[in-house]
């Protein structure tokens, strides 16, 4: 039996249980029921009708909105390799990964809210400000899902286009596009799909009952309604739409097999020298980097004397280190496991058996965290506590979530390796302890670094779970905005969230460099 | 000697199986060419026990070596590519050889320079692979080969990736310490010319199976087999 099959299978069994039992949960309690009059009122009502249409409505819009400038904006950056600050510009590209989507609401009020610089007052609380805050995750994501496609054109391509004297429209018809389109799809349902099942963005932004996704009407069900058996029927729903897209994104994904990184990748194509790039590069730029800016500067004005004289904020920077590095250590262990035994398939050949284990990591597109979350909280509250287990339920939906992540970075180098040296490897007898040492943790401790990184700044981030079963004492400054927001406390909530994109960039800075080295070469 | 006995493979249940038979004496370098595809390089991976053979037996010296793990059997491989790993030096790479955990004798690590030293590698044992020419780099993968004094040597498109000059001193050395250490070589080969320098006797492998076995100069330049001589271009 191959020895990488055992923690492999350990780990698979963990996920299931992690998943099918609060499945089993959801579905024991027997989702809907159609004898209450009111609970059948409610499912007739306009409020799920339009709770389930505004959900499709602006995860279609967002998606919209993010990719097609983004098309624009890698095509711009693909077609000007060369021009100052380009390296840091990808790198700003590339924050909106580890900034906790809290902290990302609150630097849009910082702009667009009432005294920001573009104030769109009342308005910004709806359609709008989900949109803006979802533009600002997923454009530059987009960017850099794409940008690798102009990237793979091969040099004689553009060589060839430019003897035939083809001109921008040529280009883009003949050479361009053919090489987008096969990535397009994936792209655009990845965006759709992140869109679906954004839940703080539209807690916090969505400003009220007109503007309720799935995901929020899950949570509003059961801390506000103590309605569990809505909350189910809600979740089921909400299962049945991602197994939807997730089955579209994995017929059309075809992302290209790049580590995602904070680096700048290689541009190998001739400058051309265009204002309108330009101008297209630094727009995009603006919008990214216009609401950091400004909620650092609205941060540094406000009370920190109030915020930090706060025991609760130190309880809170607490609960999220512990969350967020435990996420981290389990999510990366539980991804190397899997990885390893699924290069080790893939090298012998049962390449189909490897991809449905990574597959199976990557169950949280699948099923939401929040349906997960919703799930244990119905299992578990027939007979504990439920808010007792904060800890390792937030712990391990976090990891969960990290996982697909930990795959990302992790595996295309780890398959890589494998292939080239594994028949070395074994002609040698290099194995065990010996075979991390001399060879794994070499080459793969920086995609390590970052996957633990990345997966630690999410779970520090997160508002989804943690929102289902926090208290006040396992609150995490996500937590702990959301609660000073609620409370109108906004100048508060902006020190706070600066706090915290401070706890998350330093805990992912010092992962990324502690694990991965400071050797960038 | 080496001795490969009516050894069958096959990559799927559908294709054809791949029959090889032949044996190659101590000391002596046996070249295999043949079109892509034709089976070279399975044989060498059933040699190293990296597939699993369908039928037949793999010996050395008439015991048979075709049940041990791949890390048990008396072999030495060389690739075109990826024999070194490149975050480790030179010496580190060679000396993986001997313990994969590192634990060396003084005598070991004198073993060691020792390699390095033969194959003219002395001065370069902190240089990681990327900072040296193809041909050292095939060096340092032979000094290792060197220390791990195993009986079979199996060469798969070594030095393909070398030029002429390049490929025919590589050549040399490899049958300098064949004849040294009594190895047993198998040497995979793209290039007729290699196989005139590296060895007395070549095989012309097609469709998974072994066409002739013969003298090299008279197989490159005698024979009337219609195969060989399309691959050679001669017809």
């Amino acid at each position: 039996m191959n020895p990488r099959a055992l923690p492999a299978g350990l780990v698979l069994g963990l996920l299931a249980i992690l998943v099918v039992a609060p499945l089993a949960g959801l579905l024991s309690l027997g989702g809907l029921q159609l004898n209450d009059p009111r609970e059948l009122q409610f499912w007739h009502s306009a409020y799920i009708q339009r709770v389930l249409v505004f959900s499709l409505w602006q995860a279609l819009l967002s998606t919209i909105c993010s990719v097609l400038p983004a098309i624009l904006v890698a095509r711009s950056l693909a077609l000007q390799p060369v021009f100052p600050l380009r390296a840091l510009l990808l790198r700003l590209f590339a924050l909106p990964l580890v900034v906790p989507s809290v902290v990302a609401v609150m630097a849009m009020v910082s702009v667009y809210g009432a005294g920001g610089w573009i104030p769109l007052g009342r308005s910004l609380y709806g359609i709008n400000g989900i949109l803006l805050a979802h533009v600002f995750f997923n454009l530059p994501l987009a960017v850099r899902l794409l940008l690798p496609y102009w990237q793979a054109i091969p040099r004689h391509h553009w060589q060839l286009a430019a003897q035939l004297g083809m001109n921008a429209g040529q280009r883009w018809r003949l050479l361009e596009w053919p090489a987008l389109r096969e990535g397009l799809p994936g792209v655009l349902l990845l965006v759709f799909m992140l869109c679906l099942v954004s839940f703080a963005v539209v807690l916090t932004l969505g400003g009220g009952p007109r503007s309720t996704t799935l995901e929020v009407a899950i949570y509003q069900s059961l801390r506000f309604d103590f309605n569990p058996s809505r909350a189910v029927a809600l979740a089921l729903l909400q299962l049945a739409l991602c197994v939807v897209v997730a089955t579209l994104t994995q017929r059309l994904q075809r992302l290209p097999e790049v580590e995602i990184g904070l680096d700048p990748a290689p541009v190998g194509i001739r400058p051309v020298f265009s204002t309108f790039n330009l101008v297209l590069i630094a727009l995009a730029a603006i919008y990214v980097g216009m609401p950091l800016l400004s909620m650092l500067i609205d941060a540094l004005s406000g009370p920190w004397f109030e915020v930090l004289t706060e025991t609760r904020l130190w309880q809170s920077i607490a609960n999220t280190l512990i969350i967020g590095l435990s996420a981290a250590l389990l999510s990366v262990a539980a991804g190397w496991f899997l990885l390893r035994y699924s290069a080790s398939l893939a090298f012998e050949g049962r390449g189909l058996a490897a991809r449905w284990i990574e597959l199976a990591g990557s169950v949280v597109y699948v099923v939401p965290p929040l349906v997960i979350g919703t799930g244990m909280f119905v299992l578990l509250s027939s007979w504990a506590d439920v808010f007792g287990w904060v800890y390792p339920i937030v712990i391990a939906v976090n990891a969960l979530m990290g996982l697909p992540f930990v795959i990302r970075c992790l595996g295309p180098p780890m398959r890589q390796n494998h292939a080239r040296y594994e028949r070395l490897c074994r002609s040698l007898a290099l194995a065990g302890w010996n075979r991390f040492r001399y060879l794994e943790w070499p080459l793969l401790r920086r995609p390590l670094g970052l996957a633990a990184g990345l997966v630690a700044a999410l779970a520090m981030g997160d508002l989804g779970v943690i929102a289902l079963f926090g208290t006040p004492e396992s609150a995490t400054l996500s937590l702990l905005i959301y609660q000073q927001l609620g409370a109108y406390l906004v100048s508060e909530a902006t020190v706070t969230a600066l706090m915290l994109l401070g706890v998350c960039l330093a805990a992912f800075w010092l992962l990324e460099r502690g694990i991965g080295g400071g050797d960038r070469a | 000697m080496l001795e490969v006995r009516q050894l069958e493979f096959a990559y799927t249940a559908d294709e054809p199986r791949m029959h090889f038979e032949l044996a190659v004496a101590e000391g002596e370098v046996l070249s295999l060419i043949g079109p892509s595809g034709s089976g070279k390089s399975t044989l060498l991976n059933l040699i190293a026990g990296f597939l699993e053979q369908q039928g037949g037996s793999i010996l050395l010296d008439g015991i048979a070596i075709d049940a041990l793990p791949v890390e048990a059997r008396p072999v030495s491989i060389v690739f075109q590519q990826y024999n070194l790993f490149p975050h480790l030096d030179v010496h580190t790479n060679v000396a993986l050889g001997i313990d994969p955990a590192l634990h060396h004798s003084a005598a070991q690590a004198k073993a060691v320079d020792g390699a390095l030293d033969r194959l003219g590698l002395a001065g370069l044992e902190r240089r990681k692979p990327g900072e040296l020419s193809g041909g050292q780099q095939q060096r340092v993968a032979l000094a290792r080969v060197l220390v791990r004094r195993r009986k079979i040597l199996l060469l798969d498109e070594a030095f393909a990736a070398l030029g002429p000059a390049q490929r025919a001193e590589m050549i040399g050395l490899v049958r300098q310490l064949v004849e040294e250490q009594r190895m047993a070589a198998l040497l995979v080969s793209h290039q007729p010319r290699d196989a005139l320098i590296a060895s007395a006797r070549t095989a012309f492998v097609s469709d998974g199976r072994i066409v002739t076995l013969q003298d090299t100069r008279r197989l490159l330049d005698e024979t009337q087999l219609v195969e060989v001589r399309e691959y050679l271009g001669s017809i």
